[in-house]
């Protein structure tokens, strides 16, 4: 069997895509596990012109850096094709829809912000929080 | 903090300082099992990017990853970390946000990884396109078969087009082609075919016999002279010029003369003699110079990796042990030695491993990881055995 890989990048114009990548699993609040959609997870903030960022969600904040891939990582989407042979049967492609070169990693535990609650209205829903495991 | 301008992946990666952005679950989020990160190399790059790379392998295969030259074993690499993928906010693009609000920048993430793929470099996993090929040898019967039905369109079991291999065999399109080479195979009406050993020999006998005949002389043939004389023989051109290029090689650019190629020509003549087992060493001398065409020296030297010789007694036997008989990946080739023999000079080895390439590895470092040297003084020859 043969699978081609496509790219419908065009010459070399691979749309970026972001990685934000951090230790632990984001929960969201009880009863949203199964309407995540659209739901805010937290606010990633760039303090200063250093490459530092803060993501805080709920009320934790981590803080991390913004890292540059070693090596870069393509993005690919499996998408069935009919086949040449016209049958009913489905040929497989792969189609690479991005490239990532660069991410905010947050390595660091969570530093639980002195509580208050969040001044900004939010009309979409319960808010994440972060919790650490492993 | 001020909202940043923009939203998705441009938004998250081009944050300006003092700003902040929200980060949010897309409209769209969702296993999507479709989507995968693959890592590779900057120098890979465009191969994908140029589409000049597949994926090969049987359905009960792990597939590999085939650039035009190269094959790559894909290994999934797993994550405990939280890794959200965000798109770009491009409009054209199928990740578009169904209820984007223009503004309140937001970096939706689409998918959780849960891992990354990553390429190793591999050798190429030819060793079943030879017992592809013997499935159908091309022989004198097929040969003599002038009927070929173009109409009959049904494919004959055994056969295998360019297309059918590419489709069964883990490795890149050059890797295949030299494959298909080192089988001296040829295409015959779309088909890669493998002449059967007694055909092979009918030609190469009249080939040797013509020689004779016309009083040519070998290291100075005219192809074409040849080539008619195979044909009136009853071989098919695409055949005669097939074997012709097997065993002779341009002599002379210009005046396009070309020679008996010694190796070949004398392994083959080796292998005809020595094909129903061992031989006493006088008598296959005695045998192999007698057909080997006047003007070529036979030195047992040409034989290295295609047989082997064993002392019984007073005497010396030579049989055939040919490398190309072995399997190519490392650990099956050692223990298809040791069970040949448990001890190996390497004089008598190093015929047998020479081909061995494995990318990231040496020879040495197979040596070292397959077989236990052993050096019974400064002066001798190393010997190796099974680990």
């Amino acid at each position: 069997m043969q699978i081609k890989v496509k790219c419908s990048c065009g010459e070399g114009k691979c749309p970026e895509w972001a990685i934000v990548e951090l230790q632990g699993v984001v929960q969201s609040q009880p009863g949203f596990e199964n309407r995540l959609q659209n739901l805010q997870i937290g606010t990633l903030c760039r303090p200063s012109s250093q490459e530092s960022y803060t993501f805080t969600v709920g009320y934790h904040e981590l803080v991390g850096t913004k890292v540059s891939l070693k090596k870069p990582i393509l993005v690919l989407k499996k998408i069935k094709v009919p086949n040449e042979e016209g049958e009913n049967l489905v040929g497989v492609e792969m189609n690479v829809v991005g490239i990532i070169r660069h991410k905010i990693l947050f390595k660091t535990r969570p530093r639980a912000l002195i509580s208050r609650p969040d001044p900004t209205p939010t009309d979409k829903g319960g808010k994440t929080s972060t919790s650490e495991q492993g | 903090m001020t909202n940043g301008n923009s939203g998705g992946a441009e938004g998250v990666l081009g944050l300006p300082p003092s700003s902040s952005i929200s980060v949010a679950y897309h409209s769209r989020f969702s296993s999507h099992d479709d989507l995968m990160l693959l890592e590779v190399d900057e120098k890979l790059l465009p191969e994908f990017l140029f589409q000049r790379v597949t994926l090969r392998g049987g359905p009960d295969e792990d597939a590999v990853l085939c650039t035009e030259s190269k094959t790559y074993a894909i290994k999934f690499v797993g994550t405990s970390n939280s890794v959200f993928l965000i798109p770009p906010s491009d409009v054209s693009s199928e990740f578009i946000e169904s209820n984007g609000d223009g503004n309140i920048a937001v970096a939706s993430v689409l998918k959780v990884a849960t891992g990354c793929m990553e390429l190793a470099e591999v050798a190429p996993k030819l060793d079943q396109l030879k017992m592809f090929l013997s499935q159908n040898p091309y022989g004198f019967a097929e040969a003599s078969d002038m009927e070929i039905d173009h109409e009959d369109e049904k494919k004959k079991p055994g056969l295998f087009t360019w297309g059918d291999l590419v489709c069964r065999i883990q490795a890149s399109d050059e890797e295949l082609r030299m494959g298909l080479k080192l089988l001296s195979a040829i295409e015959i009406d779309g088909y890669w075919r493998i002449l059967d050993n007694e055909y092979m020999n009918r030609i190469i006998n009249f080939l040797l016999h013509n020689i004779t005949l016309n009083d040519w002389t070998f290291d100075s043939l005219n192809r074409d002279e040849v080539l008619v004389g195979l044909q009136a023989d009853g071989f098919p051109l695409n055949v005669a010029s097939h074997v012709f290029e097997l065993f002779c090689i341009k002599k002379d650019e210009e005046l396009c003369t070309w020679k008996l190629n010694e190796k070949p020509i004398c392994v083959h003549l080796a292998r005809e003699i020595l094909k129903d087992g061992k031989m006493k060493m006088d008598t296959f001398m005695d045998k192999w110079t007698l057909k080997i065409p006047s003007g070529i020296t036979a030195s047992l030297d040409v034989l290295k990796g295609e047989v082997l010789t064993e002392k019984l007694g007073m005497d010396t036997w030579v049989y055939l042990f040919s490398v190309s008989s072995l399997p190519s990946t490392p650990a099956d080739r050692f223990s298809k030695l040791f069970e040949e023999r448990s001890k190996w000079g390497w004089k008598d080895l190093e015929p047998f491993v020479r081909d061995l390439k494995i990318p990231g590895h040496s020879l040495e470092g197979l040596l070292l990881k397959y077989t236990r040297r052993t050096q019974p003084n400064v002066d001798s020859e190393p010997v190796f055995s099974s680990r």
